[in-house]
């Protein structure tokens, strides 16, 4: 059952996607590409270029040089739609506040050249996993671009959490989904990129993976789309003249 | 196998993490309706004599070098407490904030002004903090923790018209003087 091919594998290729696009579809129709934008073009060219390579990978007329060339084609376009995605979050998260917008894109900028420049190291040290060297840096690509977005989002978190922000629904939800993703890939693909497993063993990381992002595609569903219970909260009704209560008040501070 | 090892190991740990957001972002929902009562006044007064120069520099006049000093750290670690209640106290001001962004525009609107004074007051706590640790190194030097003291005030008085909104009989303070 786990095996490249099975049934299993075909349905955690496809089904993902098919939902990603389906929740892209869902989203559209009630306005969503007005409030997340990047995330609606991730859904949509993420799940088309998933389906793209699934495609290549079960027509046989496909060479395996073609599909590593398209892996590496939908690896950079999703690379770069996952870091727009993430400016759409902190965005959204951080540049309500005033006084926390400016250090934050300070921090944010620091903090993704530490990253890639850590990424870039921990490539540059890692052993070569394949004879083949598109297909070894594919696989170092891919550790690279999980490293910075997994880095980038944990820093999200933990900045948030500190100042006990909390992020609207929707983008909570957007966010935990992509990290969720982010730190398994990163994970898998530090072992299959340094070398790590034999050929033979290396389906099981795909099913991992998959499965992951099956349950983050499921998490997407969930925040998007089904509303926040709101505790009932009881109306308090405004004073009518602001000005005599402040004074009463202030008059109240000064004679304590 | 070293940088796979670390890599997946913080992988791991950044993953523990993010699966406790959703936790205890739920846990904080149900105890958001005792809120003001995690709040602890702070005697503005005397974190105003606390971080007053005028008052150091009597101290180092006063004093033999090596009394000054010892006197000094004993204000700062206290100065560091101050702050540290200050910066509690303006991350549960973020969450009372927070709350009330649903309310009508006129509570919203002061309820947003309280969430940006919480969060700078927060923000200026931690540095603040670094430079108390740092001055308690090197007691001679100077300290500028006035801005601390100025934002606090600020808050205060946002915490107080947001309270005042939202229930007239009972204002939110976090001084105990003001």
């Amino acid at each position: 059952m786990l095996q490249a091919h099975s049934l299993l594998w075909h349905y955690l290729w496809v089904a993902p996607n098919a939902l990603l696009l389906l929740l892209a579809w869902l989203l559209l129709r009630r306005g969503g590409n007005v409030r997340y934008p990047f995330f609606l073009a991730f859904a949509i060219v993420g799940a088309l270029e998933q389906l793209t390579i699934y495609a290549a990978d079960v027509i046989p007329s496909v060479t395996p040089k073609t599909w590593w060339l398209i892996f590496w084609a939908g690896l950079v376009i999703e690379g770069l739609l996952k870091f727009a995605l993430i400016g759409e979050i902190f965005a959204h998260v951080f540049e309500s506040y005033l006084s926390l917008a400016k250090m934050g894109k300070l921090l944010i900028r620091g903090l993704g050249t530490f990253l890639v420049f850590a990424a870039a190291m921990a490539a540059a040290y890692a052993p070569k996993d394949s004879i083949f060297g598109i297909v070894s840096g594919a696989h170092l690509l891919q550790q690279t671009i999980y490293l910075v977005e997994c880095g980038l989002l944990f820093f999200l978190f933990a900045f948030s959490r500190y100042f006990r922000l909390t992020p609207e629904r929707q983008i909570l939800g957007i966010a935990l989904g992509l990290g969720i993703s982010a730190c398994v890939h990163l994970g898998t693909w530090a072992i299959v990129a340094n070398g790590g497993v034999p050929t033979a063993k290396r389906t099981l990381f795909d099913f991992l993976n998959m499965s992951t992002y099956h349950a983050c595609v499921l998490i997407w569903f969930y925040y998007l789309l089904f509303p926040q219970k709101v505790a009932a909260q009881s109306a308090v009704p405004l004073p009518e003249n602001n000005l005599d209560v402040w004074n009463r008040e202030l008059e109240r501070l000064v004679h304590q | 196998m070293t940088i796979a090892t670390l890599l997946v190991v913080v992988a791991a740990l950044a993953l523990l993490f993010l699966l406790s957001i959703p936790v205890s972002r739920s846990l904080q929902a149900s105890a958001s309706r005792g809120l003001a009562a995690q709040i602890q006044p702070l005697d503005v007064e005397a974190f105003r004599n606390l971080v007053d120069p005028a008052e150091d520099e009597f101290l180092r006049r006063r004093l033999k070098p090596a009394d000054f000093r010892m006197v000094r750290r004993r204000r700062l670690l206290a100065m560091a407490v101050y702050v540290r209640t200050a910066g509690k106290n303006a991350a549960v001001l973020v969450s009372i904030g927070q709350a009330a962004f649903a309310n009508d525009a006129q509570t919203a609107e002061a309820a947003h002004r309280l969430v940006d004074n919480a969060l700078l007051l927060r923000r200026n706590a931690a540095f603040a903090l670094v430079r108390i640790y740092f001055a308690l190194a090197w007691p001679g030097t100077g300290l500028a923790a006035a801005p601390v003291l100025q934002g606090y005030e600020q808050l205060n008085g946002a915490a107080m018209l947001l309270g005042r909104l939202q229930n007239p009989a009972k204002p939110v303070r976090i001084s105990a003087t003001y």
